[in-house]
């Protein structure tokens, strides 16, 4: 999967991974006090912040795996930082990341546009719910109480990872410093479709 | 022994630890989950020069956690029709609801316990290395991580810098709070500009130093796998059959 | 009979956004054992032509080659990415921006496994080139907390334990201190006769190489080849003495500061005056505290004792790109809105921008970038001006226009701070020398003594200036 990547590229998002892993792991702590207060549900609604890498790196690189690989590495890196919920966590990256990645590989790796991201932000959600409804055991609680906290999940993946990350990727792209990389070059392309 | 598990091949550690958590998720009583979890406090305890400072401070949010897990699987468990054993401000506990919170909450607690011991006793450098030699990880993501990493301080320094340079070029201080956030994102940009350019050059410098995707065969320094390596992957599988068998046995 | 190692056919090449071509029908070639220079205006293409050569472009950047470049007879896209530097070590402009690794060793350590050495013989590779290049003691040290002039030390380092056939030089001298530097130029003769070692170099200060060259090929400002022959000897530039206009009221007063970072005092209390009209010239050895010293000045370090007053100065860093805030580089020079749009025409005008005030600011060259950053700093209206090693990368009319430029603002009362390796524009410009060594202050001098005290300036690895005579005569 690698060989067509240039270099510039994988170190690009290795390096998106570790500040978005720093990101992440603040987000965890933020949500562990709020875990503490009101239980898992504090995470939902802010649960797109953890699929967000995949998306601006995907928008950038727009190669199969520019999804699944950074949010990854962003996982590794929080356990590499020494206080996440650890390797356990890396899992829930790949899983994570393989949603999202899921949505580009449906339409080919040609679109980059809202649509797409949102429903990138979308399928990522649908993969950690599905994985975490068997690790963490929400099987033990409520049917409607886990509905809940899908739609909330799904939500969040489209407005903050979604939304929020096509923001960041445009004005990123603003700066002029992604020259030499697919979205400066598609530039003109689909930018607005 | 204090050196043991620092010493210990990191891929090896990565799916000792790895292997046990997802084991883990298939039990639903409290006693498999604490017995797993006070044998790897022993590990830990004898096997580990750790700081056990920084183990509590690391360990806090996650307790907060658990105790979060508690509740909500007491209040929103999925009822099972039998009859409560407890009641409390007008929510009913079954004693499966209550097996199963305290089981969560065990979960938790074992599986940072198990993070903080790979965390705390493992390289990030050497844990890189180490799945590029012994899990064939590409070379080219091994290396790109690594480089990555090492820019982790300086992202810190950074984001100050940049911030000290904003004020002297004449960008206003907000005075309210909000206003201060909202402006994080002025901060932000640049620091994702910098770490675009970042990651450029540091291709560049991989590149011109004869970084062609390979594997190196030589290492200046091989991380090594070891009879000792497998000893104690050993042994750390025993403790995990030996808390199901106990949680199996205990259950019933 | 000698091989030949690169040869360019008519080679074009222009950035996929752009519609001018940087490089432009360039023709040579360069045969084993030959010491070339690379020599034209600022922002002519000189660190793209070598980025051609070490084949990282265009591959990294998508941009537009036309005509043939091969590289040791074979076409350039035959290589695989990384593969031509096996043979072919760089050494880059930006001194910030050619590691990988964290310390020294493991850069070091990288390099030979990329090239499949055999671990026995890595260690004594790695002792016996940090021993070469005196940096023995930072064997372990992390690089990022180096000092710009060591930074590009410890990558000529890592370019001479590859043990190339080529090495391509980006302005090697630039941030190294005058002994350093000179010693730099004995080594790399060393090497040419040990192992006949092709060198390709880019450089401004060509007088400083005296005769090690044997060929120049010059390009202009459209990135064509305008001359290649044999070298002839350079004479340093120089500048029209000009009166002093310090005045007497003080501008800038710092009293006894330090910096300490992570328990390492990296600058000892130090202070001085400088006085409304004055330009304080700052050197030093590398690595002695000098940008360390600017930067609790202006507030980037925190300062562990001490006052400074003005707390609101200009300052132009050593690596100018954090500064930067705009999308264009003309907006960078309006950004304060101090000055008047004629002022700000007449900056881009004179510091060689007016062509480059839609790009920008991160992608023009070093040298433009760095202008980029003095032009913002004129522009901005403050009374003290602290600038780190600003004739670095510059060319010959960049250096004469800066040092107008700040003759100019003397004149209305500006004080100056800068800190260069450059002894001929400190002679000229500076109406003090502050000498800075191992984080302490030896003293702030009067430029009419110390030009003339060889030994003091040697424990501080600074040379006389070149025509110091003409100035001693100017002040007598
Ligand atoms: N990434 C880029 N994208 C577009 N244009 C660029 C890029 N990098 C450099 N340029 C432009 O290409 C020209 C040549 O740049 P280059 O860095 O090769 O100059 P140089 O001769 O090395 O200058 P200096 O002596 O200042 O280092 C400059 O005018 C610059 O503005
Ligand atoms: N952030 C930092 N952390 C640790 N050490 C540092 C840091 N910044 C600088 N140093 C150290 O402080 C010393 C002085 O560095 P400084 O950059 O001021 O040198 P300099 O005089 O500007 O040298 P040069 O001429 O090479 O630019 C160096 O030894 C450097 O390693
Ligand atoms: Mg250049
Ligand atoms: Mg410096």
């Amino acid at each position: 999967m690698l060989k067509s990547w240039k270099l510039k590229e994988i170190v690009l998002m290795s390096l998106f991974g570790v500040v978005f892993g720093i990101v992440y792991l603040l987000a965890i702590h933020l949500g562990n006090i709020w875990a503490g207060v009101i239980g898992p549900i504090a995470y939902e609604w802010m649960f797109g912040i953890w699929f967000i890498v995949s998306i601006i790196s995907m928008q950038i690189i727009r190669k199969p795996g520019a999804a699944v690989l950074p949010e990854t590495l962003a996982a590794i890196i929080e356990v590499m930082l020494g206080n996440a919920i650890g390797p356990r966590l890396i899992l829930s990256g790949v899983i994570q990341g393989l949603g999202a990645e899921a949505a580009f590989a449906v339409t080919g790796y040609k679109h980059f546009n809202l649509a797409i991201m949102m429903l990138a932000g979308a399928g990522a959600a649908v993969f950690s719910f599905v994985y975490g409804y068997f690790l963490s055991g929400y099987a033990a609680l409520d049917p409607s109480f886990v509905a809940l906290m899908f739609t909330l999940r799904v939500l969040s993946g489209m407005i903050i990872a979604g939304i929020g990350g096509k923001y960041l990727a445009d004005a990123l792209l603003a700066t002029g410093s992604l020259r030499g990389y697919a979205i400066s070059r598609a530039k003109k392309g689909d930018a607005g479709a | 022994m204090r050196q043991l598990l620092h010493d210990m091949n990191p891929s090896v550690k990565f799916v000792a630890v790895t292997l046990a958590m997802l084991t883990l998720a298939f039990f639903f009583d409290p006693w498999t989950p604490a017995l797993f979890w006070i044998g790897i406090i022993l590990m830990q305890v004898f096997w580990s020069r750790i700081n056990w400072k920084l183990w509590f401070v690391l360990m806090l949010p996650f307790t907060l956690g658990a105790f979060g897990y508690l509740w909500t699987a007491l209040v929103f468990g999925a009822n099972d029709g039998s009859e409560a054993i407890l009641t409390f401000a007008g929510i009913s506990v079954t004693e499966e609801q209550w097996q199963r919170a305290l089981s969560l909450s065990f979960r938790v607690m074992a599986f940072s316990t198990l993070s903080l011991l790979f965390a705390l006793t493992t390289d990030p450098v050497k844990f890189v290395m180490s799945l590029m030699q012994q899990l064939k990880l590409s070379p080219k993501l091994a290396y790109g991580v690594m480089v990555s990493y090492q820019f982790l301080p300086v992202l810190k320094d950074e984001f100050f810098q940049i911030q000290q340079a904003q004020r002297l070029r004449g960008v206003p201080v907000e005075e309210s709070w909000w206003r201060r956030l909202l402006n994080l994102r002025h901060l932000l940009l640049p620091m994702l500009a910098g770490a675009v350019r970042k990651a450029e050059r540091a291709a560049f410098a991989m590149e011109a130093r004869g970084f062609t995707g390979k594997a190196p065969t030589e290492f200046y320094r091989p991380i090594m796998l070891t009879k000792t390596d497998f000893l104690l992957a050993t042994f750390f599988l025993c403790v995990l059959v030996a808390s199901c068998t106990g949680g199996i046995l205990l259950t019933d | 009979m000698h091989k030949d190692v690169f040869t360019l056919r008519d080679v074009s090449f222009r950035f996929p956004e752009d519609d001018k071509e940087i490089l432009n029908g360039v023709s040579f070639t360069i045969r084993e054992g030959d010491r070339v220079t690379i020599s034209g205006p600022s922002g002519c293409g000189k660190s793209t032509l070598l980025y051609l050569l070490n084949r990282l472009y265009p591959e990294n950047c998508d941009g537009i080659v036309t005509g043939d470049i091969r590289l040791f007879g074979k076409k350039s896209e035959v290589y695989a990415p990384g593969e031509i530097n096996h043979q072919v070590a760089t050494v880059f402009q930006d001194p910030d921006s050619q590691f990988c690794m964290p310390t020294v060793e493991e850069e070091l350590a990288f390099t030979l496994e990329n090239l499949q050495v055999p671990r026995i013989e890595m260690e004594s590779r790695i002792r016996d080139v940090l021993e070469l290049t005196r940096l023995s003691a930072l064997r372990h040290t992390v690089i990022q907390s180096l000092s710009g002039g060591m930074k590009q030390r410890v990558a000529t380092a890592c370019a001479l334990v590859m043990k190339p056939e080529v090495l391509l030089l980006d302005e090697p001298l630039s941030h190294l201190d005058p002994l350093t530097a000179q010693q730099f130029i004995t080594w790399l003769e060393g090497l040419h006769k040990e192992v006949g070692l092709t060198i390709v170099a880019v450089e401004h200060r060509l007088d400083l190489w005296g005769s090690f060259f044997d060929r120049e090929i010059s390009m202009d400002h459209s990135g064509r080849i305008i001359a290649d022959g044999p070298f002839r000897r350079k004479t340093p530039i120089f500048y029209t003495r000009r009166a002093s206009a310090v005045e007497t009221e003080p501008a800038l007063s710092v009293d006894a500061v330090s910096v300490k970072i992570k328990n390492e005092t990296l600058l000892f209390p130090l202070s001085f005056q400088a006085k409304r009209g004055e330009v304080v010239v700052i050197a030093g050895p590398n690595g002695s505290g000098k940008s360390t010293l600017l930067k609790s000045l202006c507030g980037i370090y925190k300062r562990s004792s001490g006052t400074v007053e003005p707390e609101r100065v200009g300052y132009v860093p050593q690596s100018p790109e954090f500064l930067f805030l705009e999308k264009t580089i003309e907006k960078e020079l309006r950004y304060s809105g101090f000055a008047s749009s004629s002022e700000v025409e007449s900056l881009l005008h004179r510091l060689a921008l007016e062509h480059l005030k839609d790009a920008h600011p991160f992608s023009v060259s070093h040298g433009q970038k760095r202008r980029v950053a003095i032009g913002a700093m004129l522009a901005d209206n403050r009374k003290v001006i602290l600038m780190d090693e600003p004739t670095s990368g510059q060319d010959a009319s960049c250096l004469q226009e800066l040092f107008e430029l700040i003759h100019e603002r003397v004149q209305e009362g500006i004080s100056f701070l800068i800190v260069t390796h450059d002894m001929e524009f400190a002679a000229a410009a500076a109406n003090s020398v502050i000498l800075i060594k191992d984080g302490r202050m030896t003293g702030k001098f009067a430029a009419s003594e110390i030009w003339q005290d060889a030994p003091l300036l040697a424990s501080h690895q600074l040379l006389p200036p070149k025509g110091a005579d003409q100035h001693a005569a100017a002040f007598a």
